[in-house]
C-alpha cells in the first residue's frame, strides 16, 4: 500500500462501493484470459511449422475446422503480420494475444486486489483499475481497425476479447463512479501530495503490469526450438535461368535478390502469401518474377481436375499483360485477379468461357491475345519449366537466389525464415 | 495469513498463469517439431498428403511396345543418350519398330485427338497453307506431352529409293516450318523424325477421320499416304 493514504478517506456510503460491477469486471478480464489463451494456443500450435485446425468461437475452446467458412477468418488474422511482433527475430514472431492473456490477468488480480480495498485506497485503486483497463480496450480498437480495414477479416476469438475489454472498461467506469460518489479524496490533501499519491500507485500498476506481460514474453522467446537449422534445408532450383523466356515480372527491384515465385492467380494460398509478402515489407528486398503455374487441368495435365477453375485463363492474361505492351501490366492483371478470386471461380465452375469474358471485360486490350496459339505455348512452356525443375505440384512456392523457402515457412515463419534467407545471401 | 500475503500469493497465481501455459504449449510444441524431426508420426488434426512433384504426362494408351518405339526413335535420332547436337540418321523403319506396319499403326491410333496428317502434293515436300496451319495448330497444343513424332510417307509412285528421299525431305518440311515458327529452345529434344517411304506402315483409309489439312475428297489411299503424321506422345520414358 502505497504511504499516506490509510485512515485519511471519509465514508458516506457503503463499506464497500462498486462490488458487483468490480465482481462484473473480474468476470469480463476472466472471459478476455479465456479468449486471449485461445488464441495464444492456436498460435502456439503452429510453432511445430504444420497446419492445425482453429477454435474460432465466442464459445472459448470450440474447435472449428480450418476449412470452414467461419474458420477463414480467424485463419486470416492468425496468419497476418498482425498477430504477433519480433516476426523476423523469432520464428512467428511473439503472439500478441499473449500479452493480452497478461494484461488480463494483470487487470483479474487488479479486481480482486481492489475487492479487499477499503476506504480511500479503494476509490484510488479503482481509478487506476480504470484506466489500465483502457489498456485492452484501445489495444482491441486499433487491432479491430486493422481486422477491418486491412485484413477484411473477422475472428470471432477476436471479438470475443474486443467484448470482453469493452465490458471490462464499462465495469470499472462505473465501480470508479460508484466509489468516487461515496468516498472523497481529503480536502486537506494539497494538489502536490495528491499528485505524489498518485504517482506511486501509477508505478506500483506499471510495474506489476510490466511484470506480468514481461515474464511471460521472455519466457515464450526463450523456450522457443531453435529454427535456424531449417532455413535454406528445402531444395533449390538447378538453375534460375529463363530460357524459355517463361518468367513474367513482378517488381522493378533489379537490386533485389533474385526470386523465382511460382504460383496461381486463383490460388487463395497464393493471394494470402502475396498480401502477407508485402505486409512484411520483404518484397522491396527481393526481385520477383513469377512463373504461373495453374491449378487447373484445363492446361495442368499434373492436376486430377480444376482446383482452381478459370486459372489457365487468368493466366494466359497475365502472360498476355507482360511487358505491358497492350496496356495493362501482368501486374495489374494479377492484383484484379487476386481481388477477384472468388467470383472468378465461382462463373468457370458453371461456364467455362467465363473466366475470359470478365478477364476481357475488365482489359478488353488483352482480349485477342488471351486464347491465342502463342500464349497458350508460353503457358505450356512456364508448366514445363515446372516439370524441368522437378519442383512439387503445389502453389506458392518462393526460391530465393534458387533457395527454396520451405512450404511450412510461407505463412508464420514467413518473415523470420525469409529474413534468414536473405541474410544468407547477404542481401541488404 | 495476512491480506499483504494474500495479494502477493494472488499476483503470483495470476502472473504465473500465462507464463505456465504459453511456455507449456511452446515446449509441446517443440516437442512435436523434433518428432517430426525425427519422421516419427505426430497427431495432427490436419490431414496433408504427400506432394506430387511435376512431371510430363504419361498416359494410359503408353504401351511398352510404343514406349519401345519411342525409345529406339529417340536414340536413333539423337534425342537420348548422349546429349549431344542432335541428328537425325535414316534408318530403316522396319528394324526400328520389329513390328508389322499394321501393328505399328495400331500404337498410334489412340492418339487419334492428339494427331493429325500433313498432306502434301504428289512428289512434293513443300507445306501449303492448311498445312501449316494444321501443324502450328497441333504443335502448340502440347500439354504436358514430352516427345513430337513426325513420321513421313510417300505413295507408291516412283522408285522406293526417290520415295525414301521424299519423305525424309517431308519429314525435314515439317522440322523446318517448327524452327523458324516456334522458338522452343527445347524443339531438339521433343522432335523424333521417321522416313518410311512408300515401304512401311502405309496408312489405310480408316485414318481418314483424323484431322487432315488435305481436302474431304482427297483420301484415297495414294493421297493420305503423300503425309507427314505428327502427333504429340503423352509417354514418359
Amino acid at each position: 500500500m502505497p504511504p499516506g493514504i490509510r485512515g485519511r478517506d471519509r465514508y458516506h456510503g457503503p463499506a464497500m462501493p462498486g462490488r458487483l460491477h468490480i465482481a462484473i469486471f473480474v468476470l469480463a478480464c476472466l472471459a478476455g484470459v479465456a479468449f486471449a489463451s485461445v488464441s495464444t494456443f492456436d498460435f502456439a500450435q503452429h510453432l511445430d511449422r504444420q497446419v492445425h485446425d482453429l477454435h474460432c468461437s465466442f464459445i472459448p475452446g470450440q474447435r472449428t475446422a480450418a476449412v470452414d467458412g467461419e474458420a477463414v477468418g480467424c485463419q486470416v488474422t492468425l496468419m497476418s503480420p498482425y498477430s504477433s511482433v519480433l516476426r523476423t527475430r523469432i520464428w512467428g514472431g511473439l503472439p500478441i494475444s499473449l500479452p493480452g492473456m497478461a494484461v488480463f490477468a494483470f487487470l483479474v488480480f487488479r479486481g480482486f486486489d481492489l475487492l479487499g480495498r477499503r476506504g480511500l485506497a479503494r476509490r484510488r485503486a479503482a481509478g487506476w483499475l480504470f484506466a489500465f483497463s483502457f489498456v485492452p480496450l484501445l489495444t482491441s480498437a486499433v487491432m479491430g481497425g486493422i481486422a477491418l480495414l486491412e485484413l477484411d477479416a473477422v475472428c470471432k476469438v477476436c471479438i470475443g476479447i474486443y467484448g470482453a475489454s469493452l465490458v471490462a472498461v464499462l465495469a470499472a467506469g462505473l465501480a470508479y463512479a460508484s466509489c468516487r460518489r461515496v468516498i472523497d479524496e481529503p480536502e486537506a490533501d494539497s494538489a502536490p501530495a495528491r499528485l505524489a499519491g498518485n504517482g506511486v500507485w501509477a508505478l506500483v500498476g506499471l510495474a506489476q503490469l510490466g511484470a506480468f506481460v514481461g515474464v511471460p514474453s521472455l519466457g515464450y522467446m526463450g523456450l522457443m526450438p531453435d529454427y535456424s537449422r531449417y532455413v535454406g534445408t528445402c531444395g533449390k532450383l538447378a538453375d534460375t535461368d529463363d530460357a524459355g523466356g517463361v518468367m513474367v515480372a513482378l517488381d522493378q527491384n533489379a537490386g533485389g535478390a533474385p526470386a523465382v515465385e511460382v504460383f496461381d492467380p486463383l490460388c487463395p494460398a497464393c493471394r494470402a502469401f502475396d498480401r502477407r509478402l508485402a505486409a512484411s515489407g520483404l518484397a522491396a528486398r527481393l526481385h520477383r518474377r513469377a512463373v504461373l503455374f495453374p491449378l487447373d487441368d484445363t492446361c495442368n495435365w499434373m492436376v486430377e481436375g480444376a482446383v482452381h477453375p478459370g486459372a489457365c485463363t487468368i493466366s494466359e492474361a497475365i502472360l498476355c499483360a507482360d511487358g505491358g505492351k497492350l496496356g495493362p501490366t501482368s501486374t495489374a492483371v494479377i492484383d484484379w485477379a487476386f481481388e477477384a478470386q472468388e467470383n472468378l471461380r465461382t462463373a468457370a465452375k458453371t461456364d467455362a468461357t467465363a473466366p475470359r469474358r470478365l478477364v476481357s471485360e475488365r482489359f478488353p486490350e488483352l482480349a485477342a491475345c488471351i486464347g491465342s496459339a502463342e500464349v497458350q505455348q508460353r503457358l505450356n512452356k512456364s508448366l514445363r519449366w515446372a516439370v524441368s525443375h522437378s519442383i512439387p505440384v503445389l502453389t506458392p512456392q518462393l526460391y530465393v537466389g534458387g533457395v527454396k523457402l520451405c512450404p511450412e515457412d510461407t505463412d508464420l515463419g514467413l518473415e523470420y525464415s525469409l529474413t534468414g534467407l536473405l541474410e544468407r545471401r547477404g542481401t541488404p | 495469513m495476512n491480506s499483504l500475503a494474500l495479494r502477493v500469493v494472488l499476483g503470483i497465481a495470476c502472473a504465473s498463469a500465462p507464463m505456465v501455459m504459453a511456455g507449456g504449449w511452446v515446449r509441446g510444441a517443440g516437442k512435436r517439431l523434433e518428432k517430426i524431426e525425427a519422421g516419427e508420426a505426430v497427431a495432427d488434426d490436419a490431414d496433408e498428403g504427400e506432394v506430387a512433384i511435376a512431371t510430363a504426362a504419361d498416359e494410359g494408351y503408353c504401351s511398352g511396345d510404343l514406349r519401345k518405339i519411342l525409345r529406339r526413335v529417340l536414340q536413333s535420332c539423337g534425342l537420348m543418350g548422349s546429349g549431344e547436337v542432335r541428328g537425325c540418321q535414316p534408318v530403316q523403319a522396319k528394324s526400328v519398330a520389329t513390328m508389322t506396319g499394321e501393328d505399328f499403326n495400331a500404337l498410334f491410333l489412340p492418339l487419334s485427338q492428339r494427331a493429325g496428317i500433313i498432306q502434301f502434293d504428289k512428289d512434293s515436300a513443300e507445306l501449303d497453307a492448311a498445312d501449316s496451319t494444321l501443324l502450328d495448330k497441333l504443335f502448340a497444343d502440347q500439354r504436358g506431352a514430352s516427345y513430337f513424332f513426325v513420321v513421313a510417307r510417300s505413295s507408291p509412285e516412283g522408285s522406293a529409293e526417290h520415295n525414301r528421299e521424299l519423305s525424309q525431305k517431308r519429314a525435314d518440311a515439317v522440322m523446318g516450318r517448327l524452327r523458324s515458327v516456334f522458338n522452343d529452345p527445347d524443339l531438339d529434344r521433343e522432335v523424333g523424325m521417321l522416313w518410311l517411304g512408300e515401304e512401311y506402315a502405309q496408312l489405310d483409309q480408316d485414318f481418314c477421320s483424323w484431322s487432315r489439312s488435305g481436302a474431304a475428297d482427297k483420301c484415297k489411299p495414294k493421297d493420305i499416304n503423300r503425309s507427314a503424321f505428327v502427333a504429340w506422345i503423352d509417354c514418359r520414358l
